[in-house]
């Protein structure tokens, strides 16, 4: 497939968000020169398949010193309501809260007209129907669908052989663009685009590399944000992002364009291929944010015109890898 | 314009306002057959819509059967997500639980995604009274914020504007003139907001669905602002309706294809985001702290209601605002609430409660089903409508003249003579008023119906009245005519009795 660029486009959309990107506090740190990150003996691949294990894990981080740091940051959640860590205020509606649950739903069983149900119920309607579950697309049928559906909303899609043709791809891109920021996720494949060399006169931000720096006002001002999918989804033409201590959520939404990288192997036919792996990895397994993006930021608000960006990304590429 | 103003016209007087508005019936009509047709097209590009449909209602009805246990489920889940989940049996319990944060978090500025949860308990006023700044950051939404108006549609809240009068709204804003262009408009939008989100000290959300066995909730959108809104600020409100719960992200996959193509045509909405608890400790970005309000307001009195308990399998998709023709003709500012069109005529008075002060809205309706059809989860709303009535009858709320009208009807139909008579009557008492065999006097209950058409007369000779004749002339006919046909019949049962005698001799 050829690239999916149109330059004169791409310029004036550019313009337009230059203007958001000087809007931007002015404590934002524009200059800040962190140390590059180099692991490239880290072999520690994304390739996994959305069933097995996909989200990050901290043996995957690229830097050495952070492991350390982060090693407990698994996607466990947390347990905020720890009691001596809450100021009082919050302690006393808590304890409210857990007074009135009682009440609250007995309420709802006596509306209902039956005891409290105590026992999980037969779900015998749970997801799809069954003829939903029973299909799919081969690979051709499938990325030829997620590309005609990505790109019927406004995305783009560009087909690459490999991470190394990907960087490629990003570099031109970038120069076509003249950007200045790029931020991007904390992750090996991404660590092996070899950006900071490639791209010298870039300022190329690492999520959440440093602790001391305001990473959301980073990503708002940067022009380009590079992420990975999880997974994707052919039959609605979407792909799935999502957060952890190297994962920013900032970095696909606060950027004027953002950049997706996906490995054909993740990319599946239907939406539940991706959702029903969310029950099976349970609650203490998700992360906080789990994001399905369609294409670019959008409003359907004034006179159901589908066609303007908004607050997202206005400009969207998905690069499918393999 | 808010609600507790217009609740003192009626909807008549409202929709009359409308229905004079030029700008606002093409505009309403312009994007409910866009919206329309957008659905039209997505459902039948999908197959199959009806077993989908049957699927959603199916996973609604179990949700709802068993809320208690659901509920509860999600409670616990989200608790150990290391959210706070707070209960509001009202508005003024929700309202207090919101600036009880707002309060200790010293919030100066809350900017909000789209919720109408929150339009409902009109949490804006709240917040402003108490000198904090509310900031709509839907696009829809930031629009009639600047109007000073509430929601008309439930899904694109500004459909009562066409993009010149947004335009117009959106230059005062901007002290400069801005073209209608809407590229333009959102693009300025997208700027005044940017530095909001990077401001405020809370964000505020609504909640489309929240998966009870993970304790997570999930939030459709287009725009991007309510992931800014779950992204940036520190702290996190969701307003939640407690019936928004479904079982499962399996379940999920149901109401991601029902709902985005039911409510404006798209496949799936530009993002689809599922929020599982604060961010985790380590995370650069993402809420540090977490509230999630279940507001029943008036929900928990449809339960175990046998007429009105679907009621709640709702997923605001506004499918049936678009189909509508009355809330074509009138837009939702008529319906008086925050919920418009049927669904609006429907749930207005079920939560409110105050029948008495809401049940005009559901005579605003031709009962003609167009909803029903429309629905993703099946919903019958025009029944309700007409349990509604019902009701409101049975509480002696009715129309007097409409029942003792109803009376005199019962009394002549009941009664062949006297419904000959009194048609008898009709045709003397109409001849001042026919002219050229119609009738167009706008004068007493003639009125309503005059004013737009001409009511036919009754017929000088009326088919009641030729029916003996005709049927005479029918039979005399009937037995010319038969004759031959009659010989045939004759030979046939002949024919078949030989062949039956034939077979029992052969046994």
């Amino acid at each position: 497939m050829s690239r999916n660029t149109n330059p004169s486009m791409n310029e004036a959309k550019f313009s337009d968000t230059e203007k958001g990107a000087s809007s931007v506090p002015a404590h934002v740190e524009h200059t800040m020169n962190t140390p590059l990150t180099r692991n490239n003996g880290n072999s520690a691949t994304h390739k996994n398949t959305i069933t097995n294990e996909n989200f990050i894990n901290p043996a995957n981080i690229e830097n050495a010193e952070h492991t350390n740091n982060i090693a407990s940051a698994t996607n466990t959640a947390n347990n905020a309501n720890d009691e001596q860590a809450q100021p009082s205020w919050l302690a006393e509606l808590e304890q409210q809260s857990r007074r009135q649950q009682q009440t609250f739903i007995d309420h709802i069983s006596s509306r209902l007209g039956r005891p409290r149900a105590t026992e999980p119920p037969q779900h015998p309607f749970r997801g799809a129907p069954t003829f939903w579950n029973e299909w799919s697309w081969n690979e051709q049928e499938r990325i030829e669908r997620f590309t005609a559906h990505f790109q019927e909303v406004g995305g783009h899609v560009v087909s690459v052989d490999s991470l190394e043709a990907a960087g490629e791809w990003i570099v031109q891109y970038a120069q076509e663009l003249k950007a200045r920021e790029i931020v991007r996720q904390q992750l090996p494949e991404l660590q092996q685009l070899r950006l900071e060399q490639r791209l010298p006169d870039v300022h190329i931000a690492v999520w959440n590399e440093n602790v001391q720096i305001d990473w959301r006002a980073t990503a708002a001002g940067a022009d380009i944000g590079i992420v990975m999918a999880d997974g994707a989804a052919a039959y609605t033409g979407t792909v799935m992002v999502t957060s952890s201590a190297v994962q920013g959520r900032s970095v696909s939404l606060l950027p004027t364009v953002c950049i997706v990288l996906l490995y054909k192997e993740n990319l599946h036919t239907r939406l539940g291929e991706l959702l029903i792996p969310m029950d099976q990895r349970g609650r203490e397994q998700l992360p906080a944010g789990v994001h399905f993006i369609s294409g670019p930021s959008r409003s359907s608000d004034i006179e159901n015109d589908l066609t303007i960006g908004v607050h997202g990304p206005g400009i969207i590429y998905t690069l499918l890898i393999g | 314009m808010s609600t507790s103003e217009q609740r003192s016209t009626t909807v008549k007087e409202r929709a009359d306002i409308a229905l004079n508005n030029d700008f606002l019936r093409k505009a309403v009509r312009f994007t409910t057959e866009r919206l329309r047709n957008g659905k039209q097209i997505a459902s039948t590009e999908h197959g199959n819509w009806d077993e989908w449909r049957e699927r959603g209602r199916q996973i609604r009805l179990h949700t709802i059967a068993h809320l208690d246990y659901y509920l509860n489920l999600f409670v616990d889940n989200a608790r150990a997500n290391g959210v706070h989940v707070h209960f509001a049996e009202d508005t003024a319990a929700a309202t207090e639980i919101v600036m009880t944060i707002a309060r200790h978090k010293q919030a100066q500025s809350v900017v909000k995604s789209k919720s109408m949860v929150s339009e409902e308990l009109h949490i804006n006023h709240a917040l402003e009274e108490a000198g904090i700044e509310a900031v709509e950051s839907d696009l829809g939404e930031y629009i009639i914020q600047l109007a000073g108006e509430g929601p008309s549609h439930i899904v694109i809240p500004a459909i009562h504007k066409n993009r010149y009068q947004i335009a117009e709204l959106l230059s005062e804003d901007a002290g400069e003139q801005l073209p209608p262009d809407t590229t333009i408009l959102a693009g300025y939008v997208r700027r005044k907001l940017r530095e909001k989100f990077l401001d405020a000290d809370i964000g505020m959300t609504g909640c489309n669905f929240a998966i009870a066995e993970t304790g997570s909730m999930v939030l459709f959108e287009n725009e991007g602002n309510a992931r800014m809104v779950t992204t940036v600020p520190k702290t996190q409100i969701t307003l939640m309706g407690m019936e928004r719960i479904i079982p499962s992200w399996e379940d999920l996959e149901v109401m991601a294809t029902l709902l985005p193509r039911s409510a404006t045509g798209q496949r799936l909405t530009m993002y689809m985001s599922g929020i599982t608890g604060p961010k985790r400790q380590q995370d650069g970005d993402g809420p540090e702290e977490m509230h999630i309000v279940i507001v029943d307001n008036g929900r928990s009195s449809q339960l175990g209601d046998p007429e009105f308990q679907e009621l709640l399998n709702c997923i605001r998709c506004g499918a049936c605002l678009n189909v509508c023709p009355v809330y074509r003709q009138i837009g939702g500012h008529s319906y008086g609430g925050t919920y418009s069109g049927p669904i609006g005529a429907v749930l207005t008075p079920a939560l409110n409660r105050n029948v008495a002060e809401w049940d005009d809205i559901a005579n605003a309706s031709s009962l003609c089903g167009a909803c029903y059809e429309a629905c993703p989860v099946k919903i019958p709303l025009h029944d309700m409508l007409v349990y509604l009535r019902r009701r409101k009858v049975e509480r002696g709320l009715g129309n007097r003249w409409e029942s003792l009208g109803m009376k005199g009807f019962a009394v002549v139909m009941g009664n062949s003579k006297r419904l000959g008579a009194a048609l008898k009557m009709g045709r003397l008492f109409q001849k001042p008023i026919v002219h050229n065999g119609t009738i167009s006097l706008k004068v007493g209950p003639l009125k309503g119906w005059n004013t737009y058409r001409d009511m036919p007369s009754m017929a000088d000779d009326p088919f009641r009245e030729r029916w003996t004749k005709l049927e005479q002339e029918l039979d005399q006919q009937s037995v010319t005519m038969d004759q031959t046909m009659q010989d045939r019949m004759e030979q046939l049962i002949q024919a078949r009795q030989r062949r039956q005698r034939g077979d029992r001799n052969e046994s």
